[in-house]
């Protein structure tokens, strides 16, 4: 039956794989308009995002509070796996969501912290000022976000902290290739 | 020139940040998506995926307990019950190199490095829609085919062997999925 046909999935059987293709499920919710066609589904979703932005200096100060706690937890209990564990996603949380919420920034140098958990041999033995440094510099470009001449600042204070951080994490992977790489690479995830 | 009729579509969100879920809620909507569920960690995320069926899945890769790299594995199971071949779109703060491959090797159809934006998130989703892309299985990967291009001025080893191939018809495990709702 043609539907049989249309349903099923296509198996080539080589050596060592299986090719599968299947008919494509999704082709029918594409739908062809013309070029003169005015609704532009991005243009209003950009609308819809900044309608939301009057929320995001009190959800980027929900994420520094998460972050000052996950801080706090970690001086209260030690360098467990819990502990540390929570401190990377706080971390990488504000890291994903600052740039969006307008604060690139902030997302720079969470990201500076997110690479001194990930690759520093042992957390407990990173000097504790360059974890607070981090940790106060997000607190206080989100706090100060408002004020112009913080915009430079800020940006200059990503810049040091990153500086001083990837130079710590060279020394301290000098005899660990695999971490010593991937601090040094470039990111190349695709975003835009 | 294509559109999408998101209203066609069902969606499943997982990422344990509800201020991530917000954006995404609010851009999947505005796309004009009605169906979007959302779930807060890779477990709860697995069960609404086997309930719901949805066509495509966004998923964060850092939650706690479980997370969006299990989840690829788990949907990706080419025994399943449910549907192994949903796009699933990986939408994450990990931008390395290495970490786009251990994704891509997990299953994940397409990866965005987050900051997310309107722009980005239709070209995913346009993407899986309009250019899916066959599934390799092997003793070791079930997924989208990894290879995006063919280029004729290789010169490495070949990885898969050629040799006899049989063409075997088998019904959709996606229709099987929808029709066990």
């Amino acid at each position: 039956m043609a539907n049989d046909k249309r349903d099923s999935l296509h198996v080539e059987t080589f050596r060592d794989h299986h090719v599968i293709t299947q008919p494509n499920p999704l082709r029918k919710v594409l739908r062809r308009v013309s070029e003169k066609d005015l609704d532009d589904p991005v243009a209003r979703a950009e609308k819809a995002l900044a309608s939301l932005s009057g929320e995001f200096k009190n959800w980027m100060l929900t994420e520094v509070d998460r972050l000052a706690a996950a801080q706090a937890a970690l001086l209260k209990q030690g360098v467990n796996a819990a502990s540390r564990d929570e401190l990377f996603r706080a971390a990488h949380d504000i890291k994903g969501d600052a740039a969006t919420f307008g604060y690139p920034s902030a997302a720079a140098v969470a990201e500076s912290l997110c690479r001194i958990i990930e690759h520093a041999p042992d957390l407990a033995q990173v000097p504790s000022e360059l974890i607070v440094h981090h940790i106060n510099a997000i607190q206080a470009i989100v706090r100060n976000h408002t004020r112009l001449d913080t915009v430079t600042t800020a940006s200059e204070l990503s810049r040091q902290l990153r500086g001083v951080a990837d130079e710590f994490l060279t020394r301290v992977n000098r005899d660990r290739p695999e971490h010593l790489e991937a601090v040094l690479a470039p990111s190349i995830a695709p975003g835009d | 020139m294509f559109r999408i009729d998101f209203n066609k579509l069902r969606f499943l969100v997982c990422d344990d940040n509800p201020h991530m879920r917000r954006i995404l809620r609010t851009l999947l909507h505005s796309f004009g998506a009605r169906e979007v569920y959302e779930s807060e960690d890779g477990a709860t995320a697995l069960e609404m995926y086997s309930h719901y069926a949805p066509d495509i899945v966004i998923t964060d890769w850092s939650m706690p307990i479980f997370d969006g790299l299990e989840l690829t594995q788990m949907i990706r199971q080419p025994e399943s019950k449910g549907n192994p071949f949903a796009p699933i779109i990986m939408l994450t703060g990990h931008s390395e190199k290495r970490r786009v491959t251990v994704a891509r090797d997990a299953g994940v159809t397409e990866f965005l490095a987050k900051p997310i934006s309107a722009k980005a998130l239709y070209q995913r989703i346009l993407n899986v829609i309009a250019n899916p892309r066959p599934f390799i299985k092997t003793k070791t990967y079930f997924g989208p085919d990894r290879r995006r291009n063919t280029t004729a001025t290789y010169i490495g080893p070949e990885r898969r062997g050629n040799g006899e191939s049989e063409v075997v018809s088998q019904p959709s495990l996606l229709e099987k999925a929808r029709s066990s709702i």
